[in-house]
């Protein structure tokens, strides 16, 4: 049988990536990292395929770690895999061990707790009362949409230009 | 050793890779390991990081290894099954050996069933066969046998319009 090229992961079912801004409707497309080999250094280097995910409802915004699962049969000729579920919700992530969420390398209650301790301030942010991300989108949040450079100088306002 | 430069080269040489240890068994499809980049409690993460990835990628070219740094307080691996299952392995403040032997016993095929799928591979490997995938696409290519009639005609005993024709 033909041998088994080492040289990147091939034909997965599931795969772990990244969310980006998707152009197409109804769908995310997903960054996913895998480990290329270089034959002549024989060294690991990271290599990113993109794909078009089925996700209907927006469930995944761009910075999320999901996972997806490769279809049966192409939906369209630039789908072929479809969402399972969101694994590290960005901002909001929750550690698998402890279960507890956690920012960083530190756990959201010992913050929570050494705030106390320090008395709170009125205009700290509070993730309990903290609305779910989206509401800032085209105000302060411009993740959702790819960006561009800017070529030309418009009257009309560019948020999504560089 | 010319050209073996960088941290620890030895990683970069094929017995190294070759000498890997870790073959996942069938259903394991992604390796994850979370770790951040300091805090002697993830030194071992970070040393099985660095020592191992390259051996487990090696050996299971089908599984997608990725490393997630500083997500977490606490350094672990969590591993994606076909069958839908995760596997979640607490690595806190192991040593990257405690946490390679503990991969093995769990996640690995066993010696006795690498033994067999090599041997199994010898039988595969016949020099003698072509077709799709193989040296020789086409019989016509191994020596001894008849040449490839778009290169060179067949004799006419062997072609049908000869054999079968109307001597009129």
């Amino acid at each position: 049988m033909a041998v088994m090229s080492r040289l990147v992961a091939k034909k997965a079912c599931i795969l772990l990536g990244e969310c980006v801004p998707s152009l197409i409707p109804g769908t995310s497309k997903i960054r996913v990292k895998r480990l290329k080999l270089n034959e002549n250094l024989l060294m690991y280097y990271k290599h990113d395929d993109f794909y078009h995910v089925q996700d209907p409802n927006k469930v995944c915004k761009s910075g999320d770690i999901v996972l997806i699962e490769e279809l049966s049969e192409k939906v369209t000729t630039s789908v072929s895999h479809k969402l399972v579920n969101v694994i590290y919700p960005l901002g909001d992530i929750t550690d698998p061990i402890t279960k507890r969420k956690v920012v960083g390398d530190k756990y959201r209650d010992v913050l929570e707790n050494i705030d106390k301790q320090f008395g709170e301030s009125e205009s700290r942010f509070v993730y309990e009362k903290a609305k779910s991300r989206g509401w800032q989108e085209d105000k302060r949040d411009f993740t959702h949409q790819d960006s561009y450079i800017k070529y030309h100088e418009s009257e009309e306002d560019q948020p999504y230009a560089v | 050793m010319p050209f073996m430069k960088g941290n620890a080269p030895i990683r970069r040489t094929l017995k190294y890779l070759e000498a890997g240890k870790l073959v996942f068994k069938e259903g394991v499809k992604i390796f994850s390991i979370n770790y951040n980049t300091s805090g002697p409690h993830h030194k071992g993460a970070r040393d099985f990081v660095f020592w191992y990835v390259p051996q487990i990628q090696y050996k299971n070219p089908e599984v997608q290894v990725i490393t997630f740094k500083n997500m977490t307080p606490s350094p672990f691996i969590r591993c994606f099954l076909d069958s839908g299952k995760e596997l979640l392995v607490d690595i806190d403040s192991r040593s990257k050996e405690e946490v390679h032997s503990h991969i093995r016993r769990v996640l690995c095929k066993t010696d006795e069933q690498l033994a067999q799928e090599a041997v199994a591979m010898e039988k595969k490997d016949n020099p003698a066969n072509f077709g799709k995938g193989y040296a020789r696409s086409c019989i016509c290519e191994i020596p001894g046998q008849v040449p490839c009639p778009g290169v060179v005609p067949l004799p006419n005993h062997m072609r049908g319009k000869f054999k079968h024709a109307d001597n009129s």
